[in-house]
């Protein structure tokens, strides 16, 4: 019986042209004009040195190479850093105030600690890449010859001046990124579409074929479990398109974790289906009605998650903190963003924590509405 | 007895649309649910059906009370409802097998039983057809092989014929009587009295939610005062003709315009022969002349003081 209405389910969602059209194309036509928009951002715009801290801590004082390599940024005409060694307590304050961008905490590896996402930060995410890239390197050939030290230098310069360029000229800084994060946070959540039909084609008030089905010596419930899992099948998939397209078309940075990014996706995919068959449930309007709310608010949340302006997110962050967790498709933005900027996993785990949470609600929601048998009226 | 129905009400807020409905349906007939549109078919057979709740009322199939999960119940019976309820994503072919599968998990079983459904239906040359290329009347066919494929032993059709050109009309209705010598008991509704008339053993007449009438046809029709009615396309009568027409015994009302003599006659005793003497006698130049026994229009306007059709 799975595979019998599995199989037919499938077929019916292929070849839905509107859900293919809200799902797939509208994401890919958006991440196409995204890139055409970008390609000419920061023109114009002068680079101005990134007022930056470091840590003075033990680690600090005994990284020879890295003292000497923030110091060479940091000085000579137009450096890339504004360079302040301070306490942790202190810098930790000064990020608060704005005072600094952003400060490196020495170690192995070295790590950074910035409060919000930018042009600037995006600067020195790429610094302490590149640094550690050839940190590896660089100590073992330092032992042999010192001399080796100007060579990393001249790297690094090189990717500074190589960044200083990207942000003053015409090419794709690292953090526009952002925006396609919200993109694909964005898509996951027009999976709303398959999610509220599956709602409208079990419940005997939304649709004929459905009051149909609901003769049937097959619960509605049963019936219902195998459309999601279509459903979520195919949405997957199409994510997973539209991240490819992102990644070797387009030429979004998403990071290398591989894994977590997939993970990222099949939840929010998930959250997105189960986001649209509560609102369908809920709504018991029409089909064109029941869109208008998905899309309303799907597009209201990528707003609010920085999808037209970047420094919304921002905005919220700092006046209504409490909204960025309220909204499940900045989780999802913010948890691609995380591992793409750090490190640790503690800001992805509470994104992706908190976006979990929505999908019992909306599940259990959705539930509770479309358990009751009969109808008060077809 | 296949469906047992006892004091059925339901509302929609304030509308009473069904009124304490009773009756019962015996295996093997086709029962006939006759009433205007907004009379209370549709929603009396969603309500059998567990569909809809009711606020009171008790409902036996096969003698067993109906409810939601009353799977077994459901396995042994086939809807045709009044709207289309086919996907358009799916092929004729498809939409059959789709909702026949729901019944019948057996793959080589079904693969007959659609097949069978198609040929039935006479939708042969359409199997691969989608419900987006099929006309108005194909579609009603297509609707009614997704409601049968699965040979249930009771069927529930509501309107439908509602809508569609007369061959496709008389298609399903002999459909439905061979469905039903085939052993299959079948409840139908509509507000064709015409239909009604030609295929149901019994019919149940409904009006805003109440059953006004009961009974076979000849039952119904005898349960009015209103016998023959004798219409001659006449030209120029008086009015002592009129009075000398209606002192013939039985006869109820004489009305003559527009060329049309228009004779009604009481129940049981016929008055064509005395009408056409009279003519003959009087030398009156007539065209057609035709006589009709009453209808069940006749009937629901001598009940309810309205016609049945809008
Ligand atoms: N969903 C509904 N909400 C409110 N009133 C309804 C609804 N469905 C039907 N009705 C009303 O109930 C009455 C019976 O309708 P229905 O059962 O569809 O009649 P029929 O099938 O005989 O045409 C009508 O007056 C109709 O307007
Ligand atoms: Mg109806």
């Amino acid at each position: 019986m799975f595979a019998h209405i599995f199989k037919y389910r499938m077929k019916c969602l292929l070849k839905d042209k509107e859900t293919m059209f809200w799902t797939l194309l509208f994401p890919l036509a958006l991440g196409i004009f995204f890139n055409l928009a970008f390609s000419g951002i920061g023109k114009g715009e002068t680079f101005q040195t990134i007022p930056v801290a470091v840590v003075d801590n033990e680690e600090y004082r005994n990284d020879t190479v890295f003292q000497t390599i923030l110091q060479e940024v940091s000085s000579g005409e137009d450096p890339l850093f504004h360079l302040h060694v301070v306490s942790e307590q202190v810098a930790s304050k000064m990020l608060e105030d704005n005072q600094i961008s952003g400060y490196f905490v020495a170690g192995s590896p070295v790590t950074m600690v910035v409060k919000t996402t930018g042009m600037r930060q995006s600067i020195i995410r790429s610094f302490l890449d590149t640094y550690i890239q050839n940190m590896s390197l660089v100590s073992t050939v330092m032992q042999k010859n010192p001399k080796a030290l100007k060579a990393l230098t001249d790297d690094l310069f090189h990717t500074v001046s190589y960044l200083k360029e990207v942000s003053a000229t015409d090419a794709k800084p690292d953090n526009v990124a952002s925006y396609y994060y919200v993109l694909i946070a964005m898509a996951c959540f027009y999976g709303g579409f398959q999610g509220s039909r599956d709602i409208s084609d079990i419940q005997a008030n939304n649709t004929d074929t459905a009051a149909r089905l609901n003769l049937t010596p097959v619960s509605k419930m049963k019936t219902f479990l195998v459309y999601m899992s279509a459903s979520l099948l195919i949405h997957y998939i199409k994510m997973l398109l539209l991240l490819s397209f992102l990644v070797f078309v387009i030429k979004v940075n998403f990071g290398g974790k591989v894994g977590f990014i997939l993970l990222t996706t099949l939840l929010g995919s998930i959250a997105g289906l189960s986001f649209g068959a509560f609102v369908s449930a809920l709504l018991k309007k029409s089909e064109g009605i029941k869109i208008a709310v998905i899309v309303g608010t799907s597009m209201l949340m990528s707003f609010l998650a920085g999808m037209m302006y970047q420094g919304m997110k921002y905005i919220i962050q700092r006046n209504v903190p409490v909204l960025s967790y309220l909204n499940p498709l900045n989780l999802l933005t913010d948890a691609y963003y995380s591992l793409y900027y750090y490190d640790t996993y503690t800001r992805y785990a509470v994104n992706m924590g908190c976006l979990a949470l929505f999908i019992p609600v909306f599940c259990i929601g959705t539930y509770l509405i479309v358990r009751r048998r009969k109808y008060a009226s077809l | 007895m296949v469906i047992n129905v006892k004091n059925l009400v339901k509302r929609y807020g304030d509308l009473v649309a069904l009124d304490h409905l009773s009756f019962q349906v015996k295996e093997g007939e086709i029962f006939g649910l006759l009433g205007p549109n907004g009379s209370g078919k549709t929603t009396a057979i969603n309500c059998i059906l567990s569909l809809l709740e009711y606020e009171r009322g008790d409902i036996e199939i096969f003698g067993k009370p109906m409810t939601p999960d009353a799977y077994d119940i459901k396995r042994q019976i086939g809807i045709v409802m009044q709207n289309v309820a086919v996907y358009t994503e799916l092929t004729v072919y498809e939409n059959i097998d789709y909702f026949c599968g729901l019944y019948v998990p057996d793959k080589a079983l079904r693969k007959k039983l659609v097949q069978e459904a198609i040929e039935f239906t006479g939708l042969n040359d359409f199997s691969r057809f989608y419900p987006k290329k099929l006309s108005g009347g194909l579609l009603r066919r297509l609707n009614i092989a997704c409601g049968i494929a699965h040979k249930p032993k009771l069927i529930f059709m509501d309107e439908p014929t509602v809508a569609i050109d007369p061959q496709s009309r008389n298609r399903i209705l002999d459909g439905i009587m061979e469905l039903n010598r085939q052993g299959a008991t079948v409840v139908y509704t509509s507000h064709y009295m015409e239909e009604v008339e030609q295929i149901c053993s019994r019919i149940m007449i409904l009006d805003k939610g109440k059953a006004i009438a009961l009974g076979t046809k000849e039952q119904l029709k005898d349960m009015i005062t209103l016998g023959e009615k004798i219409t001659v396309e006449a030209f120029s009568i008086t009015d002592e003709q009129i009075q000398s027409l209606k002192s013939i015994p039985n006869v109820l009302s004489v009305h003559y315009s527009g060329n049309l003599l228009v004779i009604q006659s009481g129940k049981g005793r016929n008055n064509l022969e005395a009408v056409l003497d009279f003519i003959k006698k009087e030398g009156i130049q007539f065209g057609k002349i035709y006589s009709e026994l009453p209808t069940l229009n006749d009937v629901f306007l001598e009940i309810t003081g309205k016609e049945l059709r809008d």
